[in-house]
């Protein structure tokens, strides 16, 4: 029986292969109940693979995910209705505006009509949407596509969010809005995962890391414990044995 | 120190020309490069038979050429507004003047397999022109080069006006509505051309064929020198002007936003209604029907064809098809609907990740389809009948109609989630509002697939009518609902195991699963063999098999171009048994070869 001392979210194992192109080898990731998770890893290093794979929404080659205890391959729908997921660069009903999406979206949900309609006034206006009333989608900025996007993974009340990078493209005031809803959430007991390549965000918000690179966890646990006496930047960077370049050649440049 | 030197014209030329040759061998692989093999030989075949022509039947020249010429401004317009290797918008920032871009552009789009090909079709021209001697055949030469960037430049600028003004439901339709014209001229069109005696050399349509651009270059070898020099001359002063014309569109396309196809709208939308389920689900798909502008341009071309085809017949007195405009209405919009999901693109997730909402997204897409396609096939149905007066026509209606609405609900959610074909995400889409992106041929041949599996669904019905008139309607509503509710079922079953599967295939392409066994790919041959039938199959099974035994069957007298009905009456209804054999077999290989060899490697995943 799952309870709150579940994990919120357990990999075991997680592999996906693209062709020969290994993106998740082996992932081992626990996120407790009540965390802040950030997951962080250079570009490419298998972040939204592996995200896409806990929430159910790619099906691993070997490996499995648990959400609260609930196997996410095996008891899909129960699974399903315990998350609210932002992936990255997925498609909207395009053609409705912001607040015939989260209205539809609720509705499918089979939430009662007043909810959904108390729920989507109050998350536009939170998310200062409301004043692109006759707005489509398809038509909405990047960072209108995130807010719109996190409204949608909110909108039931979930256990537990997913975000894959849930402050790309979005301005600075509306980046501290998102923040203030997304520890409300963690403060009321709700669990959180984003994912991330911006050290001093993740630094700012999350209490536990897990480092990806190349596919593999190459550190998790506790924000103090992964950054030692340095930076969060500074461990990354020396994790994932990268050079940080930049100082050489372009000579052209300065004449 | 900025480098602020702009290449010169011919250098910028020949960098597009190589960066164009570069993008096409990048992207000859698999499919594509199918494709290309594909419509290169049967485009050669065409342009030595164009050649023969001019060899052969020297008359009949300028309207093979008035062909070609229709192929360059329809073609873009049936594969989706034309797909560009070469975008505007990549050389935006280059400081360069739009008409100097547009120049360069324009080297960059003869670097192609098509242009080649028409060359060789227009080769016709100094092969004609041997006729009239060594100045003939100098004039065809320079004729051939000015009509093929006279029509590369007509398509061009076709193209553009498409990416710049489709911006309304009104400019979408008005598209839509020359493409269903265009294909009705194409499966129809010999009617018209038989009634008014086309196929002799009446004076006007021997002037009209010249006086197009296509011809230009078959009047100026046909004229005295003096006369020869002043219409290529006139034929270069043509090309200024599309070029000017295009440049101003091209620098207009690229300053201007694009807006993914959604008309202007005025006032907040309606809001939705307080519902659940397969209800909510419709609500959001009546909205997208009447959102989307692509949606809107299929639907035109579907509705547009099916009233044009039967007025064709007229023009020969013949109202046998004015009963079924909406019956063929039916079957066009199902055709044109066939890649529902995969015109959604990856907002599958949504679905997705609601639990259980796989059966209500399949249920209210066939319930919006009917919304959308119904009524107005009702309206269509009963009008053709009714103005036509052909009484006997009734009982087919009524029975083929609940039959084939139903079939096709059915039939597109099935293909839509069996046979998905993955575009653009639609706010990924470039400039141009009406392409989805998606592979044209492939989506073709799941149009194909429709326009056959829907009608298959009705033969119940028919067989019913053919027994006794009226055993039809029961049998048709009986069907069509079995149809829509069964294959609806499967759809959203399928939905549910593979909807990961799907959502993937949308978002990755369907790499992973080629690059494992060679063998789960088609061999060229038959990827080859399977494109040309699908191509030609509709030749042997309608119009030289289904369109002269109804002819027959009405005693029609009209023999037009049908091999069956120019042969002695012991052999027509051999040929026309035979025709159509022909085609269904080509189509039958065509469906069933794939699916064999595909079959087992997806079997595997699941």
């Amino acid at each position: 029986m799952p309870t709150h001392r579940e994990p919120a979210l357990r990999t075991v194992g997680l592999r996906k292969a693209f062709g020969d192109h290994v993106a998740v080898d082996d992932i081992h990731l626990t996120v407790p109940a009540g965390s802040f998770y950030g997951l962080v890893g250079p570009n490419g290093a298998g972040k939204t693979t592996t995200l896409a794979m806990a929430v159910g929404l790619l099906r691993p080659d070997a490996g499995s995910a648990e959400i609260f205890g609930v196997d996410v391959w095996r008891d899909t729908v129960r699974a399903k209705g315990l998350i609210g997921v932002l992936p990255d660069g997925n498609a909207m009903p395009e053609r409705l505006t912001g607040r015939e999406v989260l209205t539809y979206l609720g509705l499918l949900r089979g939430m009662r009509p007043d909810v959904v309609a108390e729920r989507t006034g109050e998350l536009l206006q939170v998310l200062e949407l409301d004043s692109a009333e006759r707005t489509l989608v398809i038509e909405y900025s990047t960072g209108m596509r995130k807010k719109i996007g996190l409204a949608v993974a909110l909108l039931h009340a979930p256990r537990l969010l997913v975000l894959d990078e849930p402050f790309e493209a979005v301005d600075p005031v509306s980046a501290a809005t998102i923040k203030g809803i997304l520890r409300r959430f963690a403060a009321g007991g709700g669990s959180v995962i984003i994912s991330s390549h911006v050290m001093a965000l993740v630094e700012q918000l999350c209490d536990q890391v897990g480092v990806i690179s190349d596919g593999r966890v190459v550190a998790a646990g506790p924000l103090a414990d992964v950054r030692g006496a340095g930076t969060l930047e500074d461990a990354f960077v020396g994790l994932v044995g990268a050079r940080a370049g930049g100082a050489e050649g372009l000579a052209w440049l300065t004449s | 120190m900025a480098h602020l030197l702009t290449p010169g014209p011919a250098a910028l030329a020949q960098h597009m020309i190589r960066m164009r040759l570069a993008l096409m061998r990048n992207s000859l692989r698999g499919d594509n490069a199918t494709n290309l093999y594909t419509y290169g030989s049967l485009g050669l075949i065409l342009a030595f038979g164009t050649i023969a022509v001019a060899v052969l039947w020297p008359a009949y020249l300028p309207i093979t050429l008035a062909l070609w010429l229709f192929g360059w401004i329809f073609g873009p317009i049936l594969i989706g507004g034309g797909s560009e290797a070469l975008r505007p918008e990549y050389f935006s920032m280059l400081p360069a003047t739009p008409g100097r871009i547009a120049t360069a552009l324009l080297a960059g789009a003869f670097a192609g397999p098509a242009p080649a090909v028409n060359l060789i079709a227009l080769l016709s021209l100094p092969v004609y022109g041997w006729r009239f001697g060594p100045a003939g055949v100098l004039i065809g030469l320079a004729a051939a080069l000015t009509t093929l960037i006279t029509m590369v430049m007509i398509s061009r600028v076709i193209v553009a006006l498409i990416g710049l003004f489709v911006r309304s439901r009104a400019t979408a339709a008005t598209v839509g509505i020359v493409t269903g014209t265009a294909i009705a001229l194409c499966s129809n069109g010999w009617a018209p051309v038989v009634a008014v005696g086309g196929t002799d050399t009446a004076a006007w349509s021997q002037i009209l064929v010249r006086v197009l651009p296509s011809g230009w270059g078959v009047a100026a070898v046909e004229a005295p020198w003096p006369l020869a020099l002043a219409i290529l001359a006139a034929g270069a002063g043509v090309i200024a002007l599309l070029l000017a014309a295009w440049a101003g569109l091209l620098a207009r396309r690229v300053v201007s936003a694009a807006r993914g196809g959604v008309p202007p709208r005025r006032g907040t939308p309606r809001p939705f209604p307080a519902t659940g389920g397969a209800r909510i689900i419709a609500a959001k798909e009546l909205r997208a029907w009447w959102r989307d502008l692509v949606r809107i341009q299929l639907l035109a071309t579907a509705f547009s064809f099916a009233v044009v085809t039967p007025l064709l017949l007229l023009a020969l007195d013949a109202w046998v098809m004015v009963p079924f405009t909406g019956l063929i209405a039916i079957v066009m919009a199902a055709a044109s609907s066939a890649n529902l999901y995969g015109a959604d693109g990856t907002a599958l997730w949504l679905t997705l990740m609601i639990p259980g909402a796989e059966r209500a997204d399949v249920r209210g897409r066939q319930r919006a389809w009917l919304l959308v396609v119904g009524p107005a096939a009702v309206v269509l149905s009963l009008a053709g009948a009714l103005v036509s007066g052909q009484t006997w026509a009734w009982p087919w209606i009524l029975g083929l109609l609940p039959a084939l609405l139903g079939g096709g609900a059915g039939i597109i959610v099935l293909l839509a989630v069996t046979s998905l074909v993955p575009g653009t995400d639609p706010h990924k889409r470039g400039g141009n509002p009406l392409s989805t992106g998606a592979d044209e041929s492939a989506e073709t041949s799941l149009a194909y697939l429709v326009l056959i599996a829907v009608p298959a669904t009705a033969l119940p019905t028919a067989g019913a009518i053919l027994l006794h008139p009226w055993a039809g309607i029961a049998t048709g509503v009986l069907t069509g609902a079995l149809f829509a509710w069964g294959l609806g079922r499967i759809a959203y079953r399928r939905l549910g195991n593979h909807g990961i599967d799907l959502l993937n295939l949308m978002k990755h392409g369907p790499a992973p699963q080629a690059a494992e066994p060679a063998g789960a790919d088609l061999p060229i041959q038959h990827r080859i063999g399977v494109t040309i039938s699908y191509t030609v199959a509709w030749l042997p099974l309608i119009p030289q098999g289904l369109v002269p035994m109804v002819m027959k069957i009405f005693g029609i007298e009209d023999r037009g171009w049908f091999l069956a009905l120019h042969l002695p009456p012991v052999w027509q209804w051999p040929t026309i048994i035979f025709m159509i054999a022909v085609g269904l077999l080509m189509y039958g290989y065509a469906i069933l070869i794939p699916m064999r060899l595909n079959s087992p490697p997806s079997a595997a995943t699941r």
